[in-house]
């Protein structure tokens, strides 16, 4: 097995049997188990057309995507620097930047199994009406690219900073920076700066994108520009985690 | 070509000095003991000798390369026990060591795992997670992950920390092989003196960012081989004058003398001792020759 390898099934494994991913998996269920009860038994919610329904449902599943991604991300150096074992990580012959990818790899498993367990909520609130497919395709892919950017991001922050705790305050203020844009009125929105807020803020895109195709049953024309937008700020991501990676200290 | 070769090594943090460019030589084939006090800057000095610490300056080779620059091929050669370091929790002690063995590029079989295991003295069988193990067992798991790349030059950071007298031999066993068999050279810091004097060959002691002595431990151990300690009655009131010049008194601490006894057998000395009136409950060749040695060497160390 090469040293990538070997640093991937370590993540990959670390996300399934460690009591921490336990942990963030176990509230995920709990947060959209709760979600999911009120959408289908509240009296207002549930006079929700199906359709908005099943994208309340997935903005909720990207928005917990999104943070266990915070939360990865945040992890991968501080935690493991917390943790005392990265000091062996960097004596061994393994590039930063390997381990870097071997930690996104893992975030992304984390996506897979957020989604994957959201699967039965989304089906849950959404089984009767149209447009679950799309969502659930729409969904998975809008998901990675933004856990990329957001763990990618955090991931960076990580590198950076001695303690887990300041990883995941920086990491979990970007997630609410980006994430409260989204709850604006109607009619901020459509301001010219809600506009651009839109535009610039990949979390409203991967939003937005959901919207079109679950509520507007609108086709993949109508999504290239989001997905255009998120696999660029992924590509840029992506890149600046290889400089910043190129070389990690202690 | 020496194994290390470090001159006027400087590093400082939040701007106050912790290494005070220091110089060492460590021959290859050594067993190079780096005592020091907490706080002496030892830990510092072997993360800026892995390569994982920036150095602020002087000249530092590491088997001929600058840790600094060099990446797979030093890293291959090297390997490193740290004081503190921590555990994949959730591994077994197995998946531990093939996860390590395959940052180094090899894949560990499970007889080879096995002997691993046993070889520091855990049990190859014992399929518990490493949350469930006890600080000796990390330890000794520790140690085998150091070993897994046959590394040429060594690096242990208080290698017997947490060990019980017979993991400590068995490690101290391991160490002497490893260094006698394959020519590893070996660095081991450490204020457990009793370590240093089993395993090393050469010593420097580290104190305040400074290296206050380097030298052959033969040479510290010769000139304390004829020290004995005395313990006198406890109901003994000293005297304030020493009466027996042939038998030189160098330290008193409590009921105990540390005495030179250059110029008599120590059957001789007792006698002359006795003789003289001094209750002599019992007596002990000092090998505290290193330890005099050590804290002659480090600020406070001599009250």
């Amino acid at each position: 097995m090469s040293r990538v390898g070997a640093l991937l099934r370590k993540e990959l494994l670390e996300g399934v049997l460690s009591i921490r991913s336990a942990a963030l998996y176990l509230t995920s269920v709990a947060v959209l188990s709760v979600f999911a009860v009120t959408l289908v038994s509240n009296r207002e919610m549930s006079l929700l057309d199906n359709a908005q329904a099943v994208y309340l449902m997935s903005c909720i599943v990207l928005a917990m995507g999104l943070l266990v991604a915070v939360i990865r991300g945040g992890d991968s150096f501080a935690g493991e620097r917390e943790r005392q074992t990265l000091e062996l990580l960097l004596v061994a012959p393994v590039r930063g930047r390997e381990i870097a990818l071997a930690k996104l790899g893992g975030t992304l498993l984390a996506w897979v199994v957020t989604f994957v367990l959201a699967i039965p909520y989304v089906w849950a609130v959404g089984s009767t009406g149209q447009n679950l497919g799309p969502a659930l395709v729409y969904l998975f892919v809008s998901g990675a690219l933004l856990t990329l950017i957001f763990g990618g991001v955090t991931l960076i922050v990580s590198t950076r900073t001695r303690s887990l705790m300041a990883a995941l305050s920086v990491g979990l203020t970007l997630f609410l920076l980006f994430g409260s844009p989204v709850v604006l009125g109607p009619s901020l929105r459509q301001s010219s700066v809600g506009r651009i807020i839109d535009w610039v803020n990949p979390f409203a895109h991967g939003l937005n994108m959901l919207d079109s195709v679950v509520v507007d049953s609108q086709g993949i024309s109508f999504q290239l520009a989001h997905l255009g937008v998120l696999a660029g700020y992924a590509i840029v991501i992506m890149l600046w985690v290889s400089l910043t990676t190129r070389r990690v200290r202690l | 070509m020496n194994a290390i070769e470090v001159k006027g090594l400087a590093k400082s943090f939040d701007g106050k000095p912790v290494l005070k460019g220091i110089s060492m030589t460590v021959a290859r084939g050594d067993v190079y003991g780096f005592l020091g006090p907490n706080g002496a800057g030892k830990t510092t000095t072997l993360r800026i000798l892995l390569g994982i610490l920036a150095r602020d300056g002087g000249d530092v080779a590491v088997l001929g390369e600058d840790p600094s620059e060099s990446g797979y091929r030093l890293r291959q050669q090297v390997n490193v026990l740290p004081e503190s370091h921590g555990f994949y929790a959730w591994m077994r002690a197995d998946d531990y060591l093939q996860f390590f063995a395959g940052l180094y590029g090899r894949r560990l079989a499970a007889p080879e795992c096995r002997t691993a295991l046993a070889q520091v003295g855990l049990d190859p069988a014992d399929r518990r997670p490493i949350r469930t193990f006890s600080r000796g067992m990390k330890q000794r798991l520790g140690v085998a992950r150091s070993f897994l790349n046959n590394p040429q030059l060594l690096f242990l950071d208080e290698p017997t920390n947490g060990l019980d007298p017979k993991g400590r031999r068995d490690v101290h066993d391991l160490l002497l092989a490893l260094n006698r068999e394959q020519g590893v050279t070996i660095v081991i810091s450490t204020h457990i003196l009793d370590d240093v004097e089993r395993l090393c060959n050469r010593i420097a002691i580290l104190d305040h960012g400074r290296i206050t002595y380097e030298g052959l431990l033969g040479e510290v151990t010769e000139t304390t081989s004829k020290r004995y300690r005395f313990r006198l009655d406890a109901a003994y009131t000293f005297p304030p004058a020493w009466g027996f010049p042939a038998i030189p008194l160098l330290e008193r601490s409590g009921n105990w003398l540390t005495c030179s006894i250059e110029e008599m057998t120590p059957a001789q000395a007792i006698r002359t001792l006795v003789d003289g009136g001094l209750p002599i409950v019992e007596v002990e060749p000092a090998t505290g020759g290193l330890e005099g040695v050590y804290l002659s060497h480090i600020e406070g160390g001599v009250q």
